[in-house]
């Protein structure tokens, strides 16, 4: 009886999302993690993983719940207002310091802050990669940024959304160059591909992994990623540092948060086990199909990274400023 | 024709291997009961059972998922029909004509009718898929939004079709629910309207609390302040199979809807909800007496479900043909693919021919399972209507209030359920209609989005919209139907709408 067995998985599902009561020993019920986006994109993708990973060192039940809305504001506000003990972590994108920039930005009270939340750790950090269609007339990206300096706001991009991740791209990116894109916001990454891919924008800044098979297919150019190194998949494509546009700098990643105030032994306890975690053959396997390169990094270098990545967002944030309607 | 009959062969062997069998029945079973189930639509369902299939390989994992999505459409009906309740978005059309024709004894017909226009939509779409999937897919994505927005703008023409009565009050409705729908944040600059600090109002309002409430909810409060409750409905079983002039009348609308879903459906963007109203609007205008639209006009259940069954084929064919994700669920089943490490993309067909055809071959066993599945349980539902309301009403009640939370795990979600219900109480009581609230709550955010998006493009030109040759033509085809309502105004004659209304004050004199 497989459709009953799935019903019964379904149960296990929503039962694991319950409280228990018993303070014990930690792990003891039980953990959730929180994907504050839906199934099937990045964060969701990589909380499973995690998650199986997870719970195979901890020998304890890690659940992935997705807490969705407001471009991950409402899961992120869920985590930072749970309890903090542990039982409820947070699986982010670079989102998580955007959101309350863009709150200060227009003066209204944050739906969270930043400081409400312990990192664990990094999990993969994958830069973003320009292209163009095919038939385009730039063939690298300087052809690309001299022809948008010569023609300010006619060279269109598509994004994930305004403020979004693949808009910040993009941002940073023009400030660094000193260029001005048109922007067209569509409602998540999918749609913006479709976009670009039936011609209805020039550009488009996105991880590596959903367009590798359209560069393959040759429908689309890279011209230039946001990295530190290239991308291993695309290693004839120059890095806008490299042009010497270091501002240029901007990762799609993924990391793991507790809510602040967990206690300092579980904390400790989550990052040896996220430590051996990703070192699962298992985790390893689910993260190469995906075609994500894993990028662990934990205590001092993550916080490096974080503050470093958190204040290039905010910068970009401040600069794209309030978008009055015209 | 040769080769694509040597594919068939080979995804018909993949599709008839005892593994692939069970999930393509597995999926159809989950997809009916998701789509049954008010609240939880297909989407939801699919997002729900995506990490169950990690476990699977691609292909039976694509087969199942996709049987959740067809298999949801087969199963909306099912309250949309009884109850008044739609299980899903797509079925919001179902409600009206569906529900009318159960109050008039005739729920079986209307099921078995609209599970054999789903069969029919279901299979003949799969047709077009197998042949046309490559050149239609590089159409598809001309669709940008400019012509996305005059698509939708001939969706807003249903308005006129979906109100027997007042125009003035049915317009009242549509701009109400366009308001309800401006609520969240503005997608172009970043604002939250009319969120009064709520978080969750960020995403705007749901279709489908708002359609839960206003049918589902209005339709249980106002039975209960009834003061005699209604007489049961007690069907024979002789009852349960559509008539003679019901099939003949529902043949022609079951294959307008069934092209009109394929090709609407290939858009991408969410339009395999569109495509059931705008057959239903096709359905209204084509008729020989459009009066009977919305007291249970048997085409006004045949051609939406057969559409939105097709237009669930349609959003494949970006999908499997260039490995774009076209829409909310296409998206959720190329992550599934890429969990399993094939990547989706315009190479697809070439790189995994088994997995193409063998979802094709599936879709065609998909739709005989679900067939099979359905018809009898038409017999079984509609015993349901045997149960007495002080039974049947607080435990639909129940599952409303679990199947809308369950979606997004979300508590707005339930309030706006319910104080949607309390509004479409208060409403009905007025003497208006609610199904026009629901269109404008799903075209607004889509109609905005895609305005303001065309004028990014075009950096604030409006000739964008008819420089455009697609969106130039839907444009013509909205202008001419406008054009063709006026007419009467011209010639003096009475339309549908006179007739109606005259009808009705001799019944009330």
């Amino acid at each position: 009886m497989t459709p009953g067995r799935i019903a019964l998985a379904l149960l296990l599902v929503l039962c694991t999302s319950a409280p228990a009561a018993a303070q014990e020993a930690y792990p003891s019920r039980p953990i959730t993690i929180v994907a504050p986006f839906p199934p099937g994109g990045v964060a969701d993708l990589t909380a499973r993983p995690v998650g199986v990973a997870l719970e195979k060192v901890l020998r304890n039940p890690v659940g992935v719940v997705n807490k969705t809305g407001a471009a991950g504001a409402v899961g992120m506000q869920y985590v930072a207002t749970s309890r903090p003990d542990g039982y409820t972590l947070l699986l982010a994108l670079s989102s998580i310091s955007i959101i309350p920039e863009a709150d200060k930005l227009f003066g209204r009270p944050p739906a969270f802050t930043v400081d409400q939340f312990e990192p664990l750790a990094l999990i993969s950090a994958d830069p973003t990669i320009l292209v163009v269609r095919a038939e385009s007339p730039w063939k690298t990206a300087r052809e690309f940024i001299e022809d948008a300096r010569k023609r300010p706001g006619q060279i269109s991009f598509s994004s994930s959304g305004v403020y979004g991740t693949l808009h910040m791209a993009m941002e940073l990116l023009q400030h660094a160059a000193g260029i001005k894109l048109r922007h067209v916001p569509y409602a998540g990454a999918g749609p913006a591909l479709t976009a670009i891919l039936g011609g209805h924008v020039d550009a488009l800044a996105s991880g590596p992994a959903v367009i590798l098979p359209h560069i393959k297919a040759g429908k689309l150019r890279p011209l230039a990623g946001w990295g530190d190194k290239r991308v291993a998949a695309l290693p004839e494509v120059p890095t806008f540092k490299e042009l010497g546009y270091a501002e240029a700098e901007f990762y799609i990643w993924a990391g793991l948060f507790a809510p602040t105030g967990t206690p300092e032994p579980v904390l400790q306890k989550l990052r040896d086990a996220l430590r051996v975690a990703v070192n699962d053959s298992d985790f390893k396997t689910a993260m190469d199909k995906l075609e994500t390169p894993i990028a662990f990094k934990q205590g001092e270098e993550f916080r490096k990274f974080f503050e470093a990545d958190a204040r290039r967002l905010a910068e970009g944030v401040r600069n794209v400023g309030r978008i009055e309607a015209k | 024709m040769l080769e694509t009959l040597q594919n068939l062969y080979l995804g018909f062997t993949v599709a008839l291997s005892p593994p692939v069998l069970l999930y393509a029945f597995v999926g159809c079973f989950i997809g009916t009961v998701v789509g049954v189930l008010p609240g939880v639509g297909p989407l939801a369902g699919i997002s729900l059972l995506l990490p169950a299939t990690f476990g699977l390989n691609a292909t039976n994992a694509i087969v199942m998922l996709a049987g959740i999505y067809y298999g949801a459409m087969y199963g909306g009906s099912t309250t949309s029909i009884l109850m008044r309740i739609p299980g899903e978005a797509a079925s919001v059309m179902t409600c009206i004509d569906g529900y009318a024709m159960a109050r008039k004894g005739r729920a079986g017909a209307a099921l078995a009718i609209a599970a054999v226009g789903s069969y029919v939509a279901g299979t003949a779409s799969v047709v077009g898929l197998m042949f046309l999937a490559p050149p239609l897919a590089s159409f598809a994505l001309r669709f940008g939004p400019p012509e996305y927005f005059a698509l939708l703008l001939l969706g807003l023409l249903v308005l006129a079709y979906m109100s027997g009565g007042s125009m003035l009050k049915a317009l009242t409705m549509a701009a109400l629910g366009l308001l309800l729908g401006m609520i969240g944040i503005d997608q172009m600059t970043g604002y939250f309207r009319f969120a009064y600090g709520v978080v969750e109002l960020g995403d705007g309002i749901g279709v489908v609390p708002v359609a839960v409430g206003l049918f589902g909810l209005s339709e249980i409060l106002a039975t209960a302040g009834q003061a005699k409750p209604p007489d049961v409905i007690k069907p024979r079983l002789r009852e349960l199979l559509p008539s003679r002039q019901e099939w003949r009348d529902s043949a022609m609308p079951i294959a307008r809807g069934t092209v009109l879903g394929f090709l609407i459906g290939i858009i991408p963007g969410s339009a395999h909800i569109i495509s059931s109203f705008v057959s239903y609007a096709v359905e209204r205008r084509l008729a020989r007496r459009p009066e009977e639209f919305g007291k249970g006009a048997v085409a006004g259940v045949a051609g939406p479900e057969s559409a939105n069954n097709s237009a669930t084929s349609g959003a494949f064919v970006p999908m499997l043909a260039l490995g774009v994700p076209s829409g909310p669920i296409p998206a959720v089943m190329l992550a599934a693919m890429m969990v399993h490490g094939v990547s989706p993309g315009p190479l697809l067909i070439k790189q995994q021919p088994e997995l193409f055809w063998g979802f094709i071959a599936s879709m065609y066993v998909g739709n005989v399972v679900l067939l099979i599945l359905n018809l009898p349980l038409v017999g079984l539902f509609v015993n349901l209507l045997r149960v007495p309301y002080p039974l049947l009403y607080p435990g639909i009640l129940v599952f409303c209030i679990l199947g809308v939370y369950a979606v997004n795990n979300s508590v707005v979600d339930v309030w706006i359920m319910l104080a949607t219900g309390v509004l479409g109480y208060l409403l009905r009581k007025l003497d208006f209609e609610t199904a026009p609230i629901v269109l404008g709550v799903i075209l607004a955010p889509m109609i905005e989005m895609a305005l303001r998006q065309s004028l990014a493009m075009s950096d604030g030109h409006y000739t964008i919209l008819v420089v455009r040759p697609i969106s130039a033509v839907l444009l013509a085809v909205g202008a001419a139907l406008v054009l063709l309502s006026l007419k009467p105004l011209v010639s003096r004659g009475l339309d549908w709408r006179a007739r109606l209304a005259l009808a009705e004050k001799g019944e009330e004199l």
